[in-house]
């Protein structure tokens, strides 16, 4: 693996840890404040040409707006535990401080009862830029494969 | 079965609808009994919308009931449906959802079909060499693909597999009529995407959803902590004749944000009520209604599996496609129109946040309907629904919200068209 597949994987890793563990907060301080996106999309809908997001956050704002209703308890959801796995890493720059990165996820989902099942099999299609040390989010699109979504998607994926 | 035991699981306990055997939401017999007499009864089932059938040689697979149906435009612009099975050996016929031939052909022995559905190719018919073939017995117009009836109403494409339908026009209703000419008619809608939510629920818990606006600002809390949504509001429910359809409606009044005290009220106790969280970016609370006639939310659901939902500003077309008693699709056909600028475009790709599986105002009813599933497969027969609220007796229009009543026309309908009894255990219907 190179080193800047290493490091891309790395962040991937730590995204998906923050959204297993639900640390909403920190997820959002992933994402450029000042430009960035994030979307969820079906299969169905990108291999048509078709715009509609599953989840379409446009502003820095609007990421945070996304998991407050979570953190606030104003949404009722199913609260599995889920459990984020990434594989496949690769990418490739995108000018002197970018980085463009391709990845596979499957999520599982696990009951109060400690019942899992697999809950969705998506790819992740990121852009990122160097800031300082760190790497942040200028856009992250979730194309998922499960598009008939299992009772709901609340938490981001 | 002795009848005192049968006495004891009446199928339909209150005259008025005000109770539900629970039952109906999980008898494998029952939900064989719908896929004959409402799916195959006389009934008008939406199967898609005409933009998703822009040209000769387009088609669309959907559902009515169990059964997938194909959609196609023939070459004189007609619409057709019929099952998506083979006249021959039964197999699937078109595996896309959606596509664009010249004709169908079964890709087991390359039986193939006009779009009108007609048997137009049999490979073999003559056999070779004199030997083999089909009997001379065998016309190919003996052996068509299954159709059902199509009629439209403002672009949308109803089938029916009934023998003798009722009129179209009369089986939709007055509120029906007008607020398809208000939703899908006055613009040309065009499909900006599609959603689909699997929720572990029998169709029929998603029926009584969208006719229940007695949960809308209670389990929503988004609504009602960005005020899109009040119990306070003014709004109200018309039934068709039938009562099987349901217009639902709420208008947000200027009023309405100086009610905070009567909401208030009206969450006590529920440690619910969050009226001073602020949304981060509300640009998406902030898009103005396009149609400018003041209605907040309007739910038209359309017996037995379709839903037009305008949601503050979102428009979108429901479709119910059940998948056995404890499940069933909520298949959405998310609409902008032909009109928009980009801007309302971009509008509606950010408003679509409200709705679908991940939508603020809507993921919840997934959720909802899954524990209700999940609670009432435990109950023991007897067990049923309690809808009371708004009011028991006569079912009829209300100009309020906090209401139930617009359920009981649904079941009052379903029992009649399930040809139910009221003296039978529901299991051993026959």
């Amino acid at each position: 693996m190179s080193a800047p597949t290493h490091e891309v994987s790395a962040f991937l890793y730590h995204y998906a840890e923050l959204l297993d563990t639900e640390r909403f907060d920190d997820w959002t301080q992933l994402f450029d404040p000042n430009d960035c996106q994030y979307r969820v999309l079906s299969r169905e809908n990108q291999e048509l040409g078709l715009p509609l997001p599953i989840m379409g956050c446009f502003t820095h704002g609007m990421v945070r707006d996304r998991v407050a209703m979570l953190a606030k308890g104003v949404l009722t959801y199913r609260r599995d535990r889920l459990l984020r796995q990434v594989t496949n890493v690769q990418c490739h720059a995108l000018g002197e401080a970018g980085m463009e990165a391709r990845a596979n996820l499957v999520v599982y989902q696990s009951s109060a009862e400690g019942v899992s099942s697999l809950y969705m099999v998506a790819r992740y299609r990121t852009e990122l830029h160097r800031s300082r040390s760190t790497w942040l989010i200028r856009s992250m699109d979730v194309l998922v494969d499960s598009f008939g979504i299992d009772t709901m998607l609340a938490v981001p994926l | 079965m002795n009848s005192k035991v049968a006495s004891d699981r009446q199928s339909w306990p209150k005259a008025d609808f005000s109770r539900v055997p629970y039952e109906v939401f999980t008898d494998a017999n029952i939900y064989r009994l719908e896929n004959e007499r409402i799916f195959r009864g006389p009934v008008w089932n939406y199967l898609c919308h005409e933009v998703e059938l822009p040209q000769v040689g387009s088609f669309v697979t959907t559902w009515v009931g169990d059964t997938q149906v194909v959609v196609t435009r023939a070459e004189d612009e007609s619409i057709h449906a019929f099952e998506n099975s083979c006249a021959h050996r039964g197999a699937q016929l078109v595996t896309a959802v959606r596509g664009h031939a010249k004709s169908l052909t079964c890709p087991y022995h390359l039986w193939s079909y006009s779009l009108k559905g007609e048997l137009t190719g049999v490979p073999l018919l003559k056999g070779l060499k004199g030997k083999g073939g089909m009997p001379a017995s065998f016309q190919k117009a003996d052996h068509g693909l299954n159709v059902l009836k199509v009629q439209t109403h403002g672009g949308l494409i109803f089938g029916s597999f009934h023998d003798d339908p009722p009129d179209l026009k009369t089986f939709l209703g007055p509120h029906s009529l007008s607020q398809i000419d208000r939703l899908l008619v006055q613009r040309k809608p065009k499909v900006l995407g599609y959603l689909r939510q699997r929720i572990p629920g029998n169709w029929k818990l998603y029926n009584e959803n969208v006719r229940d606006p007695y949960h809308g600002s209670l389990l929503h809390q988004f609504q009602v902590s960005f005020g899109l949504q009040q119990p306070t509001m003014k709004g109200g429910i018309k039934l068709d004749t039938e009562l099987k359809n349901t217009w639902n409606h709420s208008i947000l009044s200027d009023t309405d944000k100086d009610n905070q005290a009567l909401v208030a009220q009206a969450y006590e106790g529920t440690g619910k009520f969050n009226p001073n969280m602020k949304m981060a970016d509300p640009s998406l609370i902030n898009v103005p209604l396009d149609l400018g006639d003041g209605y907040k939310t309007t739910i038209l659901s359309i017996f037995p599996t379709l839903i037009v939902a305008q949601v503050d500003n979102t428009y979108a077309i429901r479709h119910l496609r059940p998948k056995g008693t404890d499940g069933v699709e909520l298949h959405i056909t998310y609409l902008g129109f032909e009109s928009d600028t980009p801007e309302q475009t971009h509008d509606k790709l950010l408003t679509a946040n409200f709705i679908g599986p991940s939508g603020y105002i809507s993921l919840e009813d997934g959720e909802a309907l899954r524990l209700v599933q999940q609670g009432i497969r435990q109950r023991r027969p007897g067990g049923h629904e309690v809808l009371e609220m708004g009011g028991v007796g006569p079912i009829q229009d209300t100009d309020y919200l906090s209401q139930e009543i617009s359920i009981r026309g649904f079941w009052q309908y379903y029992h009649q068209i399930m040809g139910l009894g009221n003296d039978q255990p529901l299991g051993e219907t026959q």
